[in-house]
């Protein structure tokens, strides 16, 4: 036994195993969200139970989202009738039944003792709709503008419609939306020469002609914007539901229409992949609680993105300075110390100074010397995607200066050397060898701070982030780039769908979706920044010495 | 005993370095002394260095004789502790005075290291270094140069046909060559070595030491060695260095077959060092 302490084998055995938990720990987590997040995405059995409870015979319909085992005794103690049935624990199933305008809850809990058949009838549609969630049910019949046609041609008319839907939402986001930002420039524009004191007739008269120009252009498209509209609702589709009655459903409000118990596997495959991709692509609704999350996406990875723009230079810049320039004495180190400190700051803290001095002195003072014509409307003064890139620069900045300052003291001092002994002076040689060798180092720190910012959501509550943007930063409307709009972020709409939606058992399933897309962008952000670095690696590699 | 190249035997009537002119002299050194803090490396330094040679400073480790190399470009200055009294004259112009451009006198000073030490650039850039950093940058005119300095160095034949590519792909014979083709590219007045084939095999060492037997025609060479051998059979003139005195200097035939001092004797007989 001492023998085998002395060896050495106890202290391998004990580092293998902290690996092994680690290692275990991250695939489990991966693991588990990928299982409940991609699961989402396929399409699921739909059965139809007959239910007997209390003597009374009802029909339910909808996807089995959970199982749990209850305690028969508890059941009992609640007044629940178990006869017959002497087992300790009851099966529960949690089925989502959708239909919500027509039962309390659009999920429910159902026994299994109380199931008399449980069965994945063929036919049963499940079909997405605009409003309300899915409606579960059979197609009984379908109507062509009023006219009766056979039930074959549903897929067709869902799709006529949708088509037009899109068009409709084009035109609603282009041209109308450009209309009305032009709009606002304008009377932001005679406001600002009111101000001035420049507002003569003359102008005047010119803005009101441009804008009664532009309402007539508006009035136009509203037209044309009403009668697609118009056009796109026409047809219906009778669904006979689980209470056995026939509803009418405008296909307009029908965005999807499948029969998952008559999918092959081919099929189901392929809904599983078009699902994720809409889940990718799309836009949220009803209060996120249904569709995608593209703005999510979109508005984490320009932030980050964003972020990165500003903390590299500065991050650079610094450690050039402390490592260069800064003399080596009991200042230095303290700055150093501060900066390293700086990084263990809780990030809340952070978000609290970027309100205080990014949102409200900053932004403030920029609307008061630049924006005064939108007052009190506020336009940099208030949280916006450019306030929470530069907290979020400020947060990631020690980890950028940390790690270029320690690629710079890694080259070796032979070539800083040979490039001074060349006649370079220490600005040329820092230009010329030092800050490109450095460069993979700089990489790192970026890499750090890129997955430190795509994860933080505290601070961003209080400097930019929204439940609902209704526009992206980046669109079509001069100057195309806008720092001052908020923005959605992965991270908090996991956080609100999660804990903030009306619906929290519908909302579950896209939280682990969410959780799985988040950790995917930042995984993919950082392969990507891991494959510069090699290639920087590579590029300035210098000799072992 | 010391075995001595032939060619050195040539030049036994050379003039003794104290009776050189003003015209043969490259440097001279009056009354030099360097300090690392408190403590003193180089003690009253007087020596001139001729006009295209090439002069050797040997001694045994820690004796000053890199120091001193690295006062002729003004090296030491990197050294926060280090501090420098007395004069260094390049051309009559004291090297130390305040309005002297450091990155000046180096681009008329050049100098190469013990190890090589290529930039993690391709082989022209690394030859065309110092001369983008005087802000040369027409094509033509530095391919001519690159071709002249790699002939120099006698490396073109070697990489006529690879440029292009990263100089951590040569040899380090080759890439000391390289460094050197580097640092006559700038054309400066004066060459320094600093134990260049310390960290290279024989037959590495036996170019680079024909290679500087012939840069001695353009270029003024000063090189420190602790190999004896080399030192007798590259240099015109040696200086013995011995814990940062100079001990002896003169031309090389004469330290290595007559020396004036015992310890120089003692040294060169292998008694100590």
């Amino acid at each position: 036994m001492k023998n085998w302490f002395k060896s050495g084998s106890p202290w391998i055995w004990m580092t293998a195993g902290a690996v092994s938990i680690s290692l275990i720990s991250v695939i489990g987590l991966l693991a588990m969200i990928a299982w409940r997040g991609l699961s989402f995405f396929w399409p699921a059995e739909v059965y139809e139970f007959d239910i007997k409870q209390n003597g009374q015979s009802t029909v339910v319909i909808g996807e089995i989202y959970d199982k749990e085992q209850v305690a028969a005794e508890r059941l009992r103690n609640a007044g629940i009738d178990l006869a017959g049935y002497d087992a300790e624990f009851v099966d529960r199933y949690l089925v989502k039944t959708g239909n919500r305008e027509f039962v309390e809850l659009d999920f429910r809990w159902i026994l299994d003792t109380d199931i008399q058949q449980k069965t994945t009838k063929s036919g049963i549609a499940v079909i997405e709709r605009t409003k309300n969630g899915n409606f579960y049910g059979y197609v009984h019949s379908v109507y062509q503008d009023g006219v009766k046609v056979d039930n074959s041609k549903l897929e067709e008319l869902i799709e006529r419609s949708s088509d037009i839907a899109e068009e409709a939402l084009d035109l609603q986001n282009s041209e109308i939306a450009a209309i009305n930002y032009d709009l606002e420039r304008d009377r932001l524009k005679q406001r600002a020469l009111e101000l001035k004191g420049e507002l003569t007739q003359e102008i005047k008269d010119e803005f009101k002609a441009k804008k009664l120009r532009l309402e007539e252009d508006y009035q136009v498209l509203e037209k044309s914007l009403f009668a697609l509209r118009q056009k796109a609702d026409r047809d219906e589709v009778v669904i006979k539901d689980m209470r056995g009655e026939l509803v009418r459903i405008r296909i307009a409000q029908v965005l999807d229409i499948h029969f998952p118990n008559d999918m092959s596997l081919l099929d189901k495959v392929g809904r599983f992949f078009v699902q994720m991709g809409k889940f990718v692509s799309d836009d949220p609704r009803e209060a996120n609680t249904e569709g995608g999350v593209f703005p999510a996406i979109f508005g984490t990875v320009f932030m980050v993105l964003l972020m990165a723009v500003i903390v590299t230079p500065f991050g650079v810049v610094a450690a050039i300075y402390l490592h260069e320039y800064a003399a080596k004495n009991a200042v230095t180190k303290i700055i150093r110390i501060a900066v390293i400190n700086l990084a263990g700051v809780p990030s809340i803290v952070y978000g609290v100074f970027g309100l205080g001095f990014f949102v409200y002195m900053l932004g403030g003072s920029l609307d008061a010397l630049f924006y005064p014509e939108a007052l009190p409307n506020p336009t940099f003064g208030t949280p916006g995607v450019i306030w929470s890139a530069l907290t979020l620069a400020i947060l990631t900045l020690p980890v950028v200066i940390v790690s270029t300052e320690e690629g710079m003291s890694r080259i070796p001092s032979s070539l800083r050397q040979g490039s001074l002994a060349l006649g370079a002076t220490k600005a040329e040689t820092l230009w010329r060898i030092i800050i490109p060798m450095a460069s993979p180092a700089i990489m790192t720190g970026l890499i750090l701070a890129v997955a430190r910012a795509a994860g933080e959501v505290a601070p961003l509550m209080l400097v930019g982030v929204v439940k609902m943007a209704p526009t992206l930063p980046l669109d079509g409307n001069f100057p195309f780039i806008h720092l001052d709009r908020k923005f959605m972020h992965l991270g908090f709409h996991i956080y609100d769908v999660g804990f903030q939606s009306p619906n929290v058992e519908a909302a579950r399933p896209l939280v682990y979706a969410t959780a799985f897309l988040l950790v995917t962008v930042i995984v993919s952000l950082n392969i990507t920044a891991i494959g510069i670095r090699n290639h920087l690696r590579e590029k300035y590699k210098s000799l072992e010495h | 005993m010391i075995s001595i190249a032939p060619e050195v035997a040539k030049i036994t009537n050379a003039i003794a370095p104290s009776e050189l002119t003003q015209e043969q002299t490259a440097l001279e050194m009056n009354k030099l002394n360097l300090f690392y803090g408190d403590k003193q490396a180089l003690y009253n330094i007087d020596m001139k260095i001729p006009k295209g040679k090439v002069t050797a400073f040997i001694g045994p480790s820690g004796c000053g004789k890199s120091t001193l190399l690295r006062c002729i470009n003004r090296m030491n200055d990197l050294v926060d502790i280090c501090r420098v009294e007395g004069q260094i004259k390049l051309d009559g112009k004291n090297i130390y005075d305040k309005d002297v451009d450091v990155a000046t006198l180096r681009q008329n000073v050049g100098m190469v290291f013990q190890r090589p030490n290529p930039f993690p650039k391709s082989i022209y850039e690394n030859v065309v270094y110092g001369l983008r950093i005087q802000g040369i940058n027409d094509k033509r005119r530095l391919d001519e140069i690159v071709e002249t300095s790699l002939r120099k160095a006698a490396l073109w034949e070697e990489v006529k046909d690879r440029l292009n590519d990263s100089a951590f792909g040569l040899s380090g014979g080759q890439q000391q060559r390289l460094v050197i083709a580097r640092a006559i590219a700038i054309e400066p007045k004066v060459l320094l070595l600093d134990e260049p084939t310390s960290a290279l095999d024989p037959i590495s060492t036996l170019t680079i030491e024909e290679l500087i037997n012939d840069l001695k025609d353009t270029y003024t060479v000063v090189i420190v060695t602790h190999n004896m051998q080399q030192a007798a059979r590259v240099s015109n003139y040696a200086a013995f260095m011995f814990m940062g005195e100079l001990i002896e200097y003169s031309d090389t035939n004469q330290l290595f077959t007559t020396p004036a001092k015992k310890k120089t004797e003692d040294y060169i007989t292998g008694r100590y060092g």
